[in-house]
């Protein structure tokens, strides 16, 4: 009692190596998820900027659900439900797998922007150029699209960031997780939830930083049109 | 005993369930809205060393997250202030915060959509900043706001499902204590995903209509 209101940051310095492992676990799940939210996303842009109905109606149903529904629960459908028809697996893939589907619905929207933004005039030089269909989807619109959308792209990295912190409840030991043990180990939460919230608060700046640049390297030859 | 069947009754609990997570969303976007708002007017007002502390707050609360903000109150107040905490006081306090943290961008940035013109003309016409920001600014910048304001809203009703962990009995906890009891993920939880679609469709309903009716003064008529 007699230690009142006295923000003492040192305590947390002998287990700081223990909740850099846990960092590194979180940016090991965020970078596997963010491959597979793109690679899903891009499947899924292609299949909501199709022709065909069916395709582009089930695509829609996609986004719509897993944009609709809280991530705990979609991350708790998987977790317990997926044992129940037989597939064993650990927290982590859960997490991954979870992750990915979830900003796979974002993503595909970004990359649909993407597509949708480009230039008639640039598929039309290349119908005439006589390219065939497949051949202009993929060397010409999906380049140009997924470097345009690179940085709504880099947002739905920043939130899957944040968003990874509620693995923590699926006994996931990623940054939250860690943290959770080392606030109850040394019975000083309110110091150990401040730092954290100022590390993700740092490490999601540094990211969009770098998405920043990232997107200006990549955009340089039209840099007016994308500023 | 354990009954391991569905009732009846379940659907009674799924219904208090969604009451307490729709009440508290209802609670908090208020709050939230409100705050969010004064923090903006401070803003607008640029006071001195207030406008960069909020500008800072929201830049937090923003950027971390809303777990690890529900852990600092709900387990890091009571330890640090010596103050009683209860899981729904902890989950007001967080979600109407980052419920404000969002607001306060999407103020700021209605605020920032009206021309600076016309703040000049009324200024010359001998309103003062108040009669501005109530008369000309605040009627526009609601109007311009609403759209973002939904999406906020429709995801903020998400994120509403995370104060479960800290023992609130909302849907999402009443779906975990439904899945321990049953054993049977896939109904539970596509009961609760269920429910949480249509909570947010029907928020997202609202903020359409309301956005037709504000604006429906720069919609084209027809000839």
């Amino acid at each position: 009692m007699g230690e009142r209101v006295k923000l003492d940051l040192t305590i947390l310095a002998p287990h700081l190596g223990f909740l850099a492992q846990g960092a590194l676990l979180t940016a090991e799940v965020c970078a596997l998820a963010l491959c597979g939210s793109v690679i899903l996303g891009m499947f899924v842009a292609i299949a909501r900027t199709s022709q065909v109905k069916a395709l582009n109606w089930l695509a829609f149903v996609y986004v719509d659900l897993f944009r609709n529904i809280p991530f705990i629960v979609q991350l708790f459908f998987f977790y317990y439900g997926l044992p129940e028809i037989g597939i064993y697996i650990d927290a982590y893939t859960t997490g991954v797998v979870a992750l990915s589907i979830s900003g796979g619905a974002y993503a595909s929207d970004a990359i649909r922007a993407g597509i949708l933004a480009i230039d008639n005039g640039i598929i039309e030089a290349a119908e005439v150029s006589g390219l065939n269909k497949r051949v202009t989807f993929t060397r010409i619109v999906l380049p140009i699209a997924l470097r345009t959308s690179i940085r709504p792209l880099g947002s739905v990295l920043i939130n899957m960031i944040l968003t990874s912190s509620i693995l923590s409840t699926i006994t996931l030991n990623e940054l939250t997780g860690n943290a959770r043990i080392v606030a109850s180990d040394t019975f000083r939460p309110f110091e150990v939830y401040v730092v954290l919230l100022v590390a993700y608060a740092a490490l999601t700046y540094l990211v969009s930083l770098g998405i920043t640049l990232l997107h200006r390297w990549l955009n340089r030859d039209m840099q007016e049109q994308v500023s | 005993m354990r009954y391991t069947e569905f009732t009846q009754f379940d659907l009674w609990l799924l219904a208090q369930g969604l009451g307490v997570t729709i009440g508290l969303f209802l609670v908090t976007s208020l709050i939230g809205a409100f705050v969010g708002v004064l923090w903006g007017v401070v803003r607008f007002y640029r006071v001195p060393v207030l406008t960069q502390l909020v500008t800072f707050v929201s830049e937090i609360l923003k950027n971390s997250p809303v777990l690890v903000q529900l852990f600092l109150v709900f387990f890091g107040f009571p330890a640090f202030f010596h103050v009683n905490v209860t899981p729904v006081t902890a989950a007001i306090i967080t979600l109407s915060a980052n419920t404000a943290a969002f607001v306060y961008v999407i103020v700021v940035s209605s605020i920032e959509s009206i021309g600076r013109d016309q703040v000049e003309a009324a200024r010359v016409f001998g309103l003062s900043r108040w009669q501005v920001l109530r008369h000309v600014i605040a009627p526009q910048a609601l109007a311009f706001s609403i759209g973002p304001l939904t999406a906020l809203l429709v995801n903020q009703l998400q994120v509403t499902s995370l104060i479960s962990v800290i023992g609130v009995m909302d849907l999402s906890k009443i779906g975990a204590t439904l899945n321990l009891r049953t054993l049977k993920p896939f109904i539970v939880w596509t009961a609760v995903g269920i429910l949480y679609y249509l909570s947010a469709k029907l928020v997202a309903t609202i903020g359409a209509k309301l956005e037709r009716r504000l604006r429906a003064h720069s919609a084209f008529r027809g000839l």
